[in-house]
């Protein structure tokens, strides 16, 4: 009974081990590919969010000082012929259904918001959703980072409003306070 | 039976979803769009395959009184393996179904399949029997997404179906849509299963009347 | 202690892992019959959810994490389920035969419940701390219990009402699920 058992043990044993030398083979093949592909997704995104940057570098530990509670969680720098001209800000806002992750670049310039782009949620489908369409994001392109941006449900009448997705207000409020973060930092830390 | 047989059933007379209601968490869930129902069909039908052969080749070697462990060891091997491929070759798939792919562990067609039919048939029968089964569900999936996404979305594999700004029916691609969906077409196909019976039971009553009145 | 309420209240009535996330379809459907079986079912399911959730959390963390082998999660996840649930029964029918009795039959369904795995990798895909991972797996067990229950007290009178010979069975639960997955979207603005 005893040697039974332990021949049982043993085999599966075995068997979990050539499952996880076999897992661990198919991971040795794709996890280049899927490490690949983070780096040039960031990099379109980064591309879509402030266009025609060349030069990017993470700055993140510079600016931000380890703040676990910040919603900022990267700091990209845009640098034109050795002078910073832009920032693209990673940002998680809580949304409705947990974190919503967007990218929000600004340029030093012209101290506005050149564009932003959700690179992640779990909104509700058909409502929240929609946060990453580009009519909504179209919506906070050029915008000042001078004043804090404001949802609002009517057609927006000061500089500052941004007008709400349909339906889904929390989403909006949750992608405008991302914003409103970076911003915040934005003017704080880049221009003087 | 015959090879043919063991494929055909898994798409009709026992088609996982439809007929035997299980694997239903993915089939309401991620069935929000027609591409994504054809994803996970796909993925299904690989995991399912590759545990029916491997099941099937390994039965007389594993050991009876362990047999379910075994099984879920080499289920969850081949799904982390679909998982990753996925990732690495279909990213904006794997996005959209989430925590769903690596839930086929515990679909519980695939852990049915390997007690019902692969630990008793040879590698033949179980691949037509997976083919067969992964073909059935995915049909089911397309079908349940078909229904959601044209009329919750308006559109079928992303492309527009009505012309101008019909209204969509928002419903059906929030959770509720999957209930419903999948609720009218389980009734629809025992209405006409209802109806197949009625006409047999008819045939067989006019048959038995000419019987008796040639008598 | 704030924010492990929202996280509860939200699981359980906003984003319920029934009705809006489609995690646990499978006894939701087939042990909903009868309402002493659902409380059965529920118990069962809140007890070993919440345990594997955190035993999965700590696996994660201090072995899979330290190791370098994330991508074992799947495998090494549904085996810790798989063994919880025969150790649970093994304790149970030894401690205390009168809940072995009640939950017994329950307990080898809940390796296949595809919402204990659903919330153990969840946890680990929103990146909750221990706490919240707690909170989080509670919330979704009671939010289970809680659906399952509603179900079964509708269900039960379903069965004296007069329903069409093919709407029987599966499809007039399934439409009765979708009417009540409405009305908990009803709780959308809560939070």
């Amino acid at each position: 009974m005893r040697n039974n058992s332990l021949k049982l043990g043993l085999f599966l044993l075995i068997i979990a081990g050539i499952a996880g030398l076999g897992i661990a083979y198919v991971n040795e093949i794709t996890n280049p590919l899927i490490e690949q592909q983070l780096i040039t997704n960031k990099l379109n995104s980064f591309q879509e969010v402030y266009v025609g940057a060349e030069k990017i570098t993470d700055e993140s530990e510079k600016y931000l000082d380890g703040d676990a509670d910040s919603i900022l969680t990267e700091v990209n720098v845009v640098y034109e012929k050795n002078t910073p001209a832009g920032v693209i800000y990673t940002v998680e806002p809580s949304g409705y259904n947990g974190k919503i992750q967007l990218l929000a670049g600004f340029d030093i310039a012209t101290k506005q918001i050149t564009a932003i782009k959700v690179l992640n949620l779990s909104e509700t489908p058909g409502l929240g959703d929609n946060a990453k369409q580009s009519f909504f994001t179209e919506r906070f392109k050029g915008k000042s980072a001078e004043k804090n941006l404001e949802i609002v449900k009517k057609e927006p009448v000061e500089g500052n409003q941004v007008l709400a997705i349909t339906s889904a207000t929390i989403t909006s409020k949750a992608v405008a306070n991302g914003v409103n973060a970076a911003r915040q930092h934005f003017m704080d830390n880049f221009i003087k | 039976m015959s090879l043919g047989k063991e494929f055909t059933k898994g798409i009709f007379s026992e088609n996982p979803l439809f007929r035997l209601t299980l694997g239903l968490c993915p089939s309401l869930a991620i069935t929000t769009s027609v591409n994504n129902g054809i994803g996970m069909g796909v993925a299904f039908t690989g995991v399912l395959l590759a545990s029916n052969i491997a099941i099937s080749a390994m039965r007389k070697i594993i050991p009876d009184s362990i047999r379910i462990p075994s099984y879920i060891v080499i289920i969850a091997t081949f799904v982390s393996m679909v998982e990753m491929l996925m990732h690495a070759y279909t990213p904006e798939l794997f996005t959209s179904l989430g925590v769903f792919i690596p839930l086929i562990v515990v679909n519980c067609i695939i852990l049915g399949r390997a007690e019902a039919f692969a630990n008793k048939n040879g590698i033949l029968p179980s691949i037509m029997d997976a083919l067969g089964m992964g073909i059935g569900y995915t049909l089911a999936l397309v079908v349940i997404s078909a229904f959601r996404e044209v009329l919750g979305a308006g559109t079928f594999m992303g492309y527009a179906v009505f012309s101008g700004s019909a209204p969509s029916a928002l419903i059906m691609i929030l959770p509720p849509g999957g209930f419903i969906t999948l609720g009218c077409i389980l009734a629809f196909l025992n209405k006409m299963q209802n109806v197949k019976v009625a006409k047999k039971a008819k045939l067989n009553q006019s048959i038995a009347q000419q019987q008796l009145s040639s008598n | 202690m704030q924010e492990m309420m929202i996280i509860i209240i939200g699981a359980i009535l906003i984003n319920n892992i029934v009705l809006s996330q489609f995690l646990g379809c499978c006894p939701f459907l087939g042990v909903s019959k009868k309402l002493s079986s659902a409380i059965g079912m529920g118990v069962a399911v809140t007890f070993v959810l919440t345990i594997a959730s955190l035993i999965t959390w700590l696996v994660q963390k201090f072995i899979l994490v330290n190791l370098g082998i994330e991508y074992l999660q799947t495998i090494a996840f549904i085996l810790v389920i798989a063994s919880l649930v025969q150790f649970v029964e093994m304790v149970i029918r030894k401690k205390s035969p009168d809940l072995y009795k009640a939950l017994g039959v329950y307990l080898p369904l809940i390796t296949t419940n595809c919402a204990v795995l659903g919330v153990a990798i969840i946890n680990i895909q929103k990146s909750y701390t221990f706490m919240q991972t707690l909170a989080n797996s509670l919330g979704n067990a009671l939010g289970f219990t809680l659906a399952l229950i509603l179900f079964a007290g509708i269900r039960e009178r379903l069965e004296e009402a007069d329903i069409p010979k093919s709407l029987q069975g599966m499809p007039i639960a399934l439409i009765t699920a979708a009417l009540m997955s409405i009305a908990f979207l009803g709780f959308t603005g809560l939070l």
